[in-house]
């Protein structure tokens, strides 16, 4: 059994709210796996059920073969990193001293690095190409440049998975590439297993070697990126009319928002 | 109740001689009013006044010359206003008191801050606490003092003074059964009074007044309404301020004619030094006071 | 333990040591000032023992102004360290215990406690703290989940809640009319110097496990900045840590407000400086502050009582001059 990650019927309701409905998945080693959804389809909850911020109601998680809640806190922290969407902190930290924080997890209660924790954490930054930036402060960083540091850190956590919850959303056109293709960078040169959510299914499409499609609670569908991405599935699960071909690039599927103007089936 | 008092005195003039004869000859053992023991030298020579009825005491037993420091509003006698100041009777300036080396501290039950017997204590300065609070124990503390500072001789006569003229009003206000409605306003703003257990209430009750305030709260607020109902015949207005301010106040009750003080012309405006601390002067309040609320009684005797 | 030395440490090392020698300074200054003459010579002399033990400038120094002096550093410390816990669980530079209406809160517990005749230890410090922890309580209560993060909520909650504690403290100086009506408003005041080397050392036995407890919760404390969500992916048992933060933050703030009064703005000022000086970083910080904001406190004491001619201003004033400015400042910074 290879797989990083492992579900069985997870179920999760905030009050009477049920909002998780026996969702099942696994996710494979070195995988890069992107869950999808509409609004309020229940993304976020799964990312922090996964994460272990959340306990399911009811259901089994696995992580790396061995049930979540055996975990200790740190022992999950040193194999689960969890880039949250965008935080703002009105403190200024400097890029190296929040990458450091990703060391907390192997070292004591004072969290005293080593050179060897700046080693790391200096490699961290470098993957992410953040060089020139390591003494700015967080404050004086664009909204792409944070979301490196964000990712640098969880990468300082020298991680087996990394989840991410929609790092790409608010970013502009290129940088929501250069994410993506760290990400895929992240998976291939350090064989890190990328759990994402996203809005984005054209991203999403290109990127994910698997998809999970989410649909009020449920899992409506799950596999490749051919498999989950059809017009049928998209219309179903976010109820707008969407044009699938292939993408230019080949490869991977492309969706297309219809407007009504010009729709195309009465 | 006078033969009671006589005795009382008497009886403290008999014992307290006997508590300095036990002792050795530098320093003696006493108990306070607040029944705390303290020791205390024979003879204070550097005393340190911690309240400004107490400094008035001290010089009225004529042992002015032994006090090294009062506190910020010991304005009476004159000569207290050039002392050295250690901070106003609330807030003592702790470290002033020390350096002035006093071998005694008189202090104040209501105003000092219990702790600041308790630090000068540990920093071996002892400290007695008297508690004069109407006119008996005036009388006792005028004693109590003159007998820590070797004054008892004068001290008696004082106390002997006190006695005769508060039992000369007394004698007097006995002649009629006529009590009138009495409200003393302490102060210009806000109107507050005095209640049951205050020292200007016996004094308005010996100078045959009624207290319109009399009730278990000392100094209790009153709205202007309140004191309409209440329908004084007599208003005496005790104010630090000066003349100007006087009438002003005056004017602001003879809006209200319906109140007998208006109708009467019986709103006095008094000099409050009389009536705000607790020492001999005090009868000096009680005399103005039986002028005010009894003229006929004091007329009839000159 | 860490062989390698990490860096981190040399940090701390040279942050405090460098304060701690601020920290003296401000001591001897302040035992050799005061509303007696003396000098700085005077202080070495007694300090070298060529001055009688006797005399009475050797008390003055030594049993008036030093317990005092310490008194204040002590109070200092534990006001700044107060904010700083404060500013890093909700996340937010301008949160304070007398902004967020905390002291206010034990202020009536100790009112309460004096009222009903207990000594100041451990009466009224119990009965301050259960007032700090019930306005903690309120205060976490009306600006729950993610609002608390927002600035302007949290201020609001805190002049809302501190008007009524002012209006409760007035109610209660009201209704009381005999001779402890001059113990509440002398306590009020926030005087320092009624205090001897006993109750400076009571004090300082409950105060200093606090310091260390918060120094021992400092990494969680930056990794907290991060975010809850952030800081628990991290390995750090937020509830535990929070928690245990709350409740000694409301404990050293409860005995601070039990002993002087009503002491604002250190812990707004203090973290701010030190900040801007060395960095956000907690395991810096919480040293600098106790350090840093016992120095302050002193200098706040010493010109409490050395600017009037007569008598002596409560501290609190000085502070609440220094750091209202401040506070205003930072808030329209924050805001733009």
């Amino acid at each position: 059994m290879n797989s990083a990650i492992t579900a069985k019927n997870l179920s999760h309701s905030f009050g009477e709210d049920l909002v998780l409905r026996n969702v099942s998945f696994q996710v494979p080693k070195r995988d890069f796996f992107i869950i999808i959804g509409p609004n309020g389809s229940g993304k976020t909850t799964l990312m922090k059920i996964i994460s272990g911020l959340l306990k399911p109601r009811n259901g089994e998680l696995k992580i790396l073969n061995r049930p979540i809640d055996q975990y200790h806190r740190k022992a999950l922290a040193r194999t689960i990193a969890f880039v949250p969407q965008m935080t703002f902190a009105d403190f200024p930290f400097t890029v190296t001293e929040i990458v450091l924080m990703g060391r907390s997890p192997y070292l004591g209660m004072l969290g005293l690095e080593e050179e060897n924790d700046l080693e790391i954490a200096n490699q961290a930054i470098a993957f992410t190409g953040l060089e020139n930036l390591a003494h700015r402060k967080l404050d004086q960083l664009s909204g792409g440049e944070q979301q490196r540091v964000f990712i640098a850190r969880a990468i300082c956590q020298e991680p087996d998975i990394i989840l991410l919850d929609e790092p790409t959303a608010s970013l502009d056109l290129a940088y929501q590439v250069r994410i993506m293709d760290l990400m895929e960078k992240l998976k291939t040169e350090k064989g890190i297993t990328v759990v994402m959510v996203s809005h984005d299914v054209n991203l999403a499409a290109m990127y994910a070697d698997h998809l999970l499609l989410l649909h009020n609670g449920q899992v409506m569908c799950q596999g490749l990126p051919d498999e989950v991405i059809t017009y049928q599935n998209l219309e179903a699960a976010y109820g707008c009319t969407l044009l699938v071909d292939e993408s230019p690039l080949g490869k991977s599927p492309r969706v297309t928002l219809v407007p009504r103007k010009y729709s195309i089936r009465e | 109740m006078t033969t009671f008092r006589y005795i009382t005195i008497v009886f403290m003039m008999a014992i307290l001689p006997l508590i300095s004869l036990e002792a050795t000859s530098v320093a003696k053992t006493v108990t306070d009013q607040l029944g705390r023991h303290v020791t205390v030298p024979d003879k204070p020579q550097r005393v340190v006044s911690l309240a400004p009825s107490i400094t008035e005491i001290v010089f009225a037993l004529d042992q002015g010359h032994r006090l090294q420091g009062v506190t910020t509003y010991s304005d009476f006698p004159p000569e207290a206003v050039k002392l050295p100041k250690v901070g106003s009777y609330v807030h003592l300036d702790l470290e002033k008191i020390v350096a002035l080396k006093p071998d005694l501290c008189i202090a104040i039950k209501d105003g000092n801050p219990r702790v600041i017997a308790q630090r000068l204590e540990s920093l071996k300065i002892p400290v007695y606490a008297v508690d004069p609070n109407n006119l008996e124990t005036i009388m006792k503390t005028v004693l109590e003092i003159g007998t820590l500072l070797n004054a008892k001789g004068r001290a008696n006569q004082l106390v002997k003074n006190m006695d005769l003229r508060i039992q000369k009003v007394k004698s007097l206000v006995a002649k009629t059964t006529h009590r009138p409605r009495v409200f003393l306003q302490i102060g210009v703003s806000p109107i507050v009074s005095a209640g049951t257990h205050t020292f200007i209430h016996e004094l308005i009750v010996i100078a045959g007044g009624t207290n319109l305030s009399a009730g278990p709260i000392p100094y209790p607020r009153f709205s202007r309404e309140k004191v309409l109902a209440l329908s004084p015949e007599i208003i005496i207005i005790t104010s630090m301020a000066r003349s100007a301010v006087f009438e002003k106040v005056k004017a602001e009750w003879e809006k209200w004619p319906n109140m007998p003080a208006v109708r009467n012309q019986r709103i006095y405006v008094e000099d409050s030094n009389f009536f705000d601390r607790p020492t001999p002067r005090l009868v000096d309040g009680l005399e103005l006071l039986i002028r005010l609320i009894h003229p006929e009684l004091v007329e009839k005797i000159q | 333990m860490n062989i390698k030395s990490p860096f981190l440490v040399k940090r701390v090392i040279t942050a405090s040591s460098l304060l701690i020698l601020l920290l003296g300074f401000a001591i001897v200054l302040g035992i050799s000032m005061g509303s007696t003459d003396s000098g700085i010579k005077d202080v070495f002399q007694s300090l070298l023992g060529t001055k009688e033990p006797e005399s009475m400038l050797y008390t003055i120094i030594w049993q008036i102004r030093f317990p005092r002096v310490l008194l204040a550093a002590l109070v200092g410390a534990a006001l700044s360290l107060g904010g700083l816990v404060f500013q890093a669980l909700l996340r937010n530079p301008l949160a304070e215990p007398y902004i967020l209406g905390i002291s206010g809160g034990s202020a009536i517990g100790a009112i309460i406690g004096i009222l009903m005749g207990f000594s100041r230890f451990p009466g009224v410090s119990l009965t301050a703290f259960t007032g700090s922890i019930a306005t903690l309580l309120l205060i976490l209560a009306m600006s729950s989940g993610q609002t608390i993060l927002k600035k302007d909520a949290l201020l609001l909650s805190g002049v809302m809640v501190n008007a009524f504690c002012g209006a409760v403290i007035m109610f209660l100086v009201s209704m009381t009319q005999d001779s402890r009506l001059h113990n509440i408003l002398f306590w009020l005041m926030g005087d320092l110097s009624m205090v001897d080397m006993k109750h400076v050392g009571i004090l300082a036995a409950t105060l200093l496990p606090c310091f260390f407890l918060v120094f021992w919760l400092s990494n969680p404390m930056n990794l907290l900045l991060m975010g809850k969500e952030t800081a628990q992916t991290l390995g750090v048992n937020i509830k535990a840590v929070t928690f245990t933060l709350l409740v000694t933050t409301s404990f050293m703030v409860s005995a601070t407000v039990s002993y002087c009064g009503l002491v604002g703005f250190v812990g707004l000022v203090i973290p701010h400086l030190l900040r801007l000086v060395f960095g956000p970083d907690h395991r810096v910080l919480v040293p600098a502050c106790v350090f840093g904001g016992g120095t302050y406190m002193v200098f706040c004491d010493l010109l409490a009582r050395t600017l009037p001619e007569q008598g002596e201003m409560p501290a609190g004033v000085i502070t609440a001059i220094i750091g209202a400015p401040l506070f205003i400042y930072l808030l329209k910074r924050s805001s733009r």
